[in-house]
């Protein structure tokens, strides 16, 4: 036998009445307080969960309902009533210390197991499924906006521009015809020496980059990277991954204040250029495996990759080819390997 | 010299009404309106303030707060809608009002599928963006067109969901009154570069509040549209303020940073500071059109014959902005449900009730229930409605 006190309001009107429930042990509830003590079976109402220690509520049938703050009692009651389990496992995760850092523990592996691993997972699975046509129109717009904004036509002569797409139609030949590999000059004094793959197979050099090379096997090797880029769906995978890391994280945060909100931008930032940082070194694969293929020295990969870093010192105004890529002495040591 | 006002503001003498809530001076608001202030001394009610209180502890709640982050990650998702239940249920059972708590009743399956239906179109958006970008505008004459359903929808849900003393409030709107405020007015805004924004959210606060109702009893918006335009042009003067305070100061700041090469243009550490100043003017124009908002709309709304008063202070609304921001930066997260609470009892403890009626009679009225798809999206865009 239990007895709880209890606020009851009949759902008609927002009028109180203080009564007391009791609880026997043949499962049948009695109000005492109320006109003739009315009693219901235990089947035919319905307990609320307990949440912390707020009142809980106990719905009557027909509407009416009692608020008690007496949650123990409640939930001695309904203990022995073996019912509301999962609410009740929810409640004990909720209200002890060692089982929330517990749970902290398994969701901090959980969050790193799906950033390593899951999320890249399944966006390279799905950009693989998806057919190379799906980015044809994000390369053609990308180039459009880079061409409004960055970039200006190339100065380069077009003897040297035919040339240099010979060689990089050579480098494409045998490579999946899906792709509409082409390559394309462009010129601007904010990028400096650069070299960017947009999806669907369009490779943008700069004068810059050109300019800087001092050997053809140099930017052979640059543009091997690019090539690489293309090859393995970066700019679909980022545009998936990116976006699932963005709405995981904003139904995270989504309790907190909007202005404090801009806190969480940068986690996201954190993650994204992890990201970009596996798709640079996923790139510098392909290129050392197309140097290798086609007897072409490492170091030449090298040789222009020191001489970018030095060039980059002076031109840091916009982000430039180093600047999401992993640490350069950690791929040069990978380009010199076995000279 | 000035006169304070009912509300707690005080005028210049030159000033025939209060500047925040527009009760002219001299007079105060009564069940029967506005009267002289010796008469209303006169008129037997009872004008006892019954105040909010929230009861909520930091140390429950940051249980309560890590395990729904922690299911949520675990089950990709799918546990947020009880998580935002087990949260809403948290926050309204410690809000108690003549000790008698509110209660948050919605379904988390319907806020599931309201999540689902937000994040489909979410992803339809991104995707048919990202490849048709022509479709772009498309997109945006759509949403335009349905944003009045979707906050009809949202305060429908929210309301139907709240109970005060197994009471449920209520919302009803048609399409077309919520589309007068949302399409009608917000076009009306852009037509006047903005000039019309204070009359804006006036008509939003507006239209929220009077088709909002406890049980039967409707809850009725006074606060004149001048009262927002007062907000406005305050928060416009403090962050022009601000703008000049930066062209002023910044420049003198920098003597004191080390000196960068010059082929290197602006280093970036002045970039940085520039930015933070600006992000601060911003956070100081925000916080005083929300705390002024919140204040003028709950001091002049009525339920039946009763009142409200929200005395909440820009000076700490700015405060709790801005230590909640840095503390759940430096913390990295963990102290978003101490942020919470703080805010939530700041706000729950400068609001009060000015019964004239019996608490006692309030009667509940029929209705039905509603998805939750309106709601979810105001929340994935975070919109405001300025109550």
């Amino acid at each position: 036998m239990m007895e709880v006190t209890a606020s009851f309001y009949d759902g008609k009107t927002s009028q109180r009445k203080e009564v007391r429930l009791h609880f026997d042990p043949s499962g049948r509830l009695r109000i005492i307080g109320l006109e003739n003590y009315p009693t219901y079976a235990l089947s035919d109402i319905r307990i609320s969960s307990r949440v912390g220690n707020t009142p809980r509520s106990i719905y009557l049938p027909g509407g009416a309902k009692c608020e008690t703050l007496d949650n123990d009692t409640i939930d001695r009651m309904l203990g022995l009533q073996r019912s509301g389990r999962w609410q009740a496992f929810l409640h004990k995760l909720e209200s002890r210390l060692g089982y929330v850092l517990l749970i902290l523990i398994v969701t901090v592996i959980g969050i790193w197991g799906l950033v390593e691993y899951g999320i890249p997972a399944l966006a390279k699975r799905v950009a693989y499924a998806l057919p190379t046509s799906t980015d044809a129109a994000l390369g053609r717009e990308g180039l459009r906006v880079l061409d409004q904004v960055l970039l200006s036509p190339s100065d380069m002569e077009e003897n040297r521009q035919r040339q240099l797409s010979v060689v990089f139609d050579n480098m494409t030949q045998g490579l999946p015809d899906d792709y509409n590999f082409r390559l394309e000059f462009r010129k601007s004094d904010r990028v400096g020496p650069n070299a960017f793959a947009l999806p669907s197979g369009i490779i943008v050099v700069t004068d810059d980059l050109v300019l800087l090379a001092k050997h053809q096997n140099e930017l052979k090797a640059i543009l091997a990277h690019e090539i690489g880029h293309i090859i393995h769906r970066h700019a679909l995978r980022s545009l998936l991954q990116n976006s699932v890391v963005a709405l995981a994280i904003a139904s995270v945060t989504g309790d907190i204040t909007s202005i404090t909100a801009l806190s969480a931008t940068l986690p996201t930032m954190l993650v994204q250029a992890k990201y970009s940082r596996g798709f640079e070194m996923e790139a510098d694969q392909f290129a050392l495996q197309y140097l290798r293929t086609h007897d072409i020295p490492r170091k030449h990969f090298a040789d222009i990759l020191s001489r970018l870093e030095k060039e980059s010192g002076y031109n840091s105004e916009t982000h430039n080819y180093l600047a999401s890529h992993p640490a350069t002495s950690e791929r040069m040591k990978m380009f010199k390997g076995e000279e | 010299m000035t006169w304070e006002c009912a509300c707690g503001v005080s005028n210049r003498d030159s000033k025939v009404k209060c500047s925040a809530c527009g009760t002219p001076k001299g007079m105060v608001w009564t069940p029967e309106g506005f009267v002289r202030a010796e008469e209303a001394a006169a008129i037997p009610h009872d004008l006892v303030t019954v105040p909010f209180e929230f009861t909520g502890k930091v140390g429950e709640y940051f249980k309560i707060w890590i395990v729904n982050v922690s299911l949520t990650i675990l089950t990709l998702g799918i546990y947020s809608a009880w998580a935002k239940v087990r949260k809403k249920r948290y926050f309204y059972g410690n809000t108690l009002l003549q000790n008698a708590p509110f209660e948050y009743l919605a379904d988390p399956i319907k806020i599931l599928k309201g999540r689902l239906i937000v994040v489909g179109v979410f992803v339809v958006y991104t995707l048919t963006t990202n490849f048709l970008p022509a479709t772009e505008p498309l997109f945006g004459l759509l949403f335009f067109g349905i944003f009045p359903w979707v906050v009809v929808r949202a305060l429908t849900f929210k309301t139907r969901n709240s109970s005060y003393r197994n009471i449920r409030f209520d919302f009803t709107a048609s399409y077309g009154e919520a589309a007068g405020v949302f399409i009608l007015k917000a076009i009306f805004v852009g037509v006047t570069f903005g000039l019309a924004y204070p009359f804006f959210a006036h008509s939003r606060s507006k239209f929220a509040m009077d088709h909002s109702s406890y049980g039967k009893t409707r809850f009725v918006f006074l606060a004149p549209v001048n009262s927002f335009y007062f907000i406005y042009f305050v928060a416009g003067l403090v962050g022009l303020g601000g703008v000049v305070a930066l062209q002023v100061f910044l420049p003198l700041f920098s003597f004191f940073l080390p000196p960068t090469p010059a082929q290197q243009g602006p280093g970036l550490a002045p970039m940085i500071i520039a930015l933070l100043a600006f992000g601060l003017v911003v956070l100081l124009v925000i916080s005083y059109v929300k705390t002024e908002t919140i204040n003028v709309v709950w001091s002049n709304t009525s339920l039946g014959k009763n009142r409200f008063k929200s005395t909440l202070r820009f000076s700490q609304m700015l405060w709790l902005y801005l230590s909640n921001a840095v503390a759940i930066l430096l913390s990295l997260g963990l102290l978003i449900p101490w942020a919470s609470i703080r805010m939530a009892r700041y706000r729950l403890d400068n609001l009060q009730l000015l019964p004239a009626d019996d608490l006692d009679a309030f009667i509940a009225a029929e209705q039905e229930k509603v998805g939750a798809a309106g709601e979810e999206i105001l929340d994935f865009f975070d919109f405001d409605m300025g109550i």
